[in-house]
């Protein structure tokens, strides 16, 4: 395949620029999910605090730390991890769940994207509501860094564009992607520090923590919830990575953008 | 100005998932473009769904897309429509592109009339704006009155034919991509929809049509092509090819006849 690069840029361009489609999808998409449902988006909201309530008892004790620091540091690393990991799993599915308009228009695929970012920031900043709860009952520090939940969410969502790029792409022609990264995710979870406190496995936890790309990805958004500012490495990996992850994504979508309907 | 310019378009469709099992039946089937395989232990299945198909559009001109199913007819629609890039040649196409396949594109059937309008309407290339300008004219013409409000899933079929045919049809593009059974619904329905139909024909430039009715064919086109296993056979007016189109037609019964 040759690659098409000016068609990758012209359709993220196109893609952008119809923001009003996509910012509207995404909010469909929400709001269909939980039709019918009395506490509608909420649910995600109340089902990650009910996890969180029920956990922070138990692993508190285990991590020998009190609820009261334990509870702001799993409610905000599992609320980052939840957007993460939601555009990981769901970006496996950005294109095939879209086959529908991809085999009837030719229209910017990355409008697709966009949609799939936009409704789990909008799911976000409904389990920003457990945050807010549990940072004003324990008395979490409010102050200039907490401002930095911004870029730390823009962050994300910049490297929510080559996340659901690549794996659209990817899972829209092997369909075991899917199954696949459905599984790491979980393996990921366990391996990320968002249940368990890095400093409870000492210098080589550190080690394994600092390597894993997720971990800086959870802490820029983390870190200032619980009024904290990330560290600068957080942020370099992070735009780091974001930079070469559209690299990669841009050379991908050049190539294989126009085989894309014919995977579906 | 609108014009169409294709020129050699071979289009070839992977066929992933298909055992040897399903091979072989496509095989024997009379219809479809060539299915062939490729690679070290021929596991990839190719369908040749257009091989060399070149032809020329200019404003005024309705083309009828004339053949058995499978022949490519559908295939070249979506080509022309952008949605499937050629393997080989080259598509060129001047002015503003609508295609009008079977359903309205984004419908969902949780969300209620008004919203698939707003959806269909900005994926088809109307910007809110121009969704908010058309909407008292499709709500008008679709007749659904209160239930607009109501999800699209509790409307009939007939319903939700007239809920597409309005929203595609309130469009004004240069050039028209039409695949037939678009229109339908209940008698006094189909009048009308036929007659915003004609409206909406005459306000292109150019129109390509797919249908199996000859009337249809007639009655809208000026010109045909003629499509088999992806191939040209015929092109010319549309009186020429459906009568080449019949005799090749009587000329396989013949046989069969004895």
């Amino acid at each position: 395949m040759t690659p098409h690069y000016a068609a990758a840029f012209n359709d993220l361009r196109e893609g952008i620029r119809n923001w009003p489609i996509w910012g509207r999808l995404g909010w469909q998409e929400v709001k269909r999910r939980y039709r019918r449902t009395v506490f509608g988006p909420f649910w995600a909201t109340i089902s990650i605090g009910m996890f969180i309530g029920g956990m922070s008892f138990i692993y508190a004790p285990l991590f020998n730390t009190t609820v009261s620091t334990y509870l702001p540091w799993l409610t905000t690393g599992l609320v980052s991890w939840s957007l993460i990991a939601a555009l990981i799993n769901e970006g496996t599915g950005t294109y095939t769940a879209g086959v529908g308009i991809i085999t009837t228009l030719n229209f910017p695929y990355s409008i697709l994207n966009f949609m799939v970012i936009w409704r789990n920031v909008i799911v976000f900043f409904h389990n920003l509501l457990i945050v807010i709860v549990v940072v004003l009952a324990l008395g979490v520090p409010i102050n200039s860094s907490t401002l930095l939940i911004i870029p730390g969410l823009a962050i994300i969502a910049l490297n929510g564009i080559w996340i659901t790029m690549i794996l659209g792409m990817v899972s829209a022609r092997y369909r075991d992607i899917p199954q696949l990264v459905g599984n790491l995710t979980q393996i990921l979870m366990f391996v990320t520090p968002v249940f368990w406190v890095t400093s409870s496995l000492g210098d080589r936890g550190h080690k394994v923590t600092q390597a894993n790309y997720v971990f800086h990805l959870v802490e820029v958004l983390r870190q200032p919830m619980l009024g904290q500012t990330p560290t600068l490495m957080n942020y370099a990996v992070t735009l780091g990575g974001a930079a070469l992850g559209m690299l990669v994504a841009l050379f991908l979508f050049a190539r294989f953008r126009r085989r894309i309907p014919y995977w579906l | 100005m609108a014009s169409i310019n294709v020129e050699n378009v071979t289009i070839d469709f992977p066929i992933y998932g298909a055992g040897r099992r399903s091979l072989r039946q496509s095989l024997l089937a009379r219809t479809g473009g060539l299915v062939r395989r490729e690679g070290n232990h021929m596991q990839h299945i190719l369908v040749r769904a257009l091989e060399n198909v070149s032809f020329k559009l200019e404003d005024g001109d309705r083309l009828g897309l004339i053949g058995h199913n499978g022949a490519g007819k559908s295939t070249l629609l979506k080509a022309l429509a952008g949605v499937y890039w050629p393997d080989a040649g080259a598509i060129r196409i001047d002015g503003r592109i609508s295609p009008l396949f079977t359903a309205a594109p984004g419908l969902d059937l949780e969300d209620s009339g008004q919203e698939n309008i707003k959806t269909c309407g900005m994926f088809l290339g109307m910007s809110a704006e121009e969704v908010a300008r058309k909407m008292p004219d499709i709500m008008e013409f679709c007749e659904l009155g209160e239930y607009l409000d109501l999800p699209v899933r509790t409307y009939s079929a007939g319903m939700i034919t007239r809920l597409c045919f309005a929203i595609a049809t309130s469009i004004d593009p240069d050039i028209l991509l039409l695949d037939e059974g678009l229109a339908a619904g209940d008698a006094r329905f189909a009048n009308r929809a036929e007659h915003r139909m004609n409206g909406l024909i005459n306000r292109t430039r150019i129109l390509v049509l797919a249908s199996h009715s000859d009337a249809m064919i007639k009655q809208m086109c000026n010109k045909g092509i003629l499509l088999e296993k992806g191939k040209v056979l015929a092109l010319g007016s549309v009186d020429d090819v459906l009568k080449e189109y019949h005799r090749r037609n009587d000329e396989l019964a013949a046989p069969a006849a004895e």
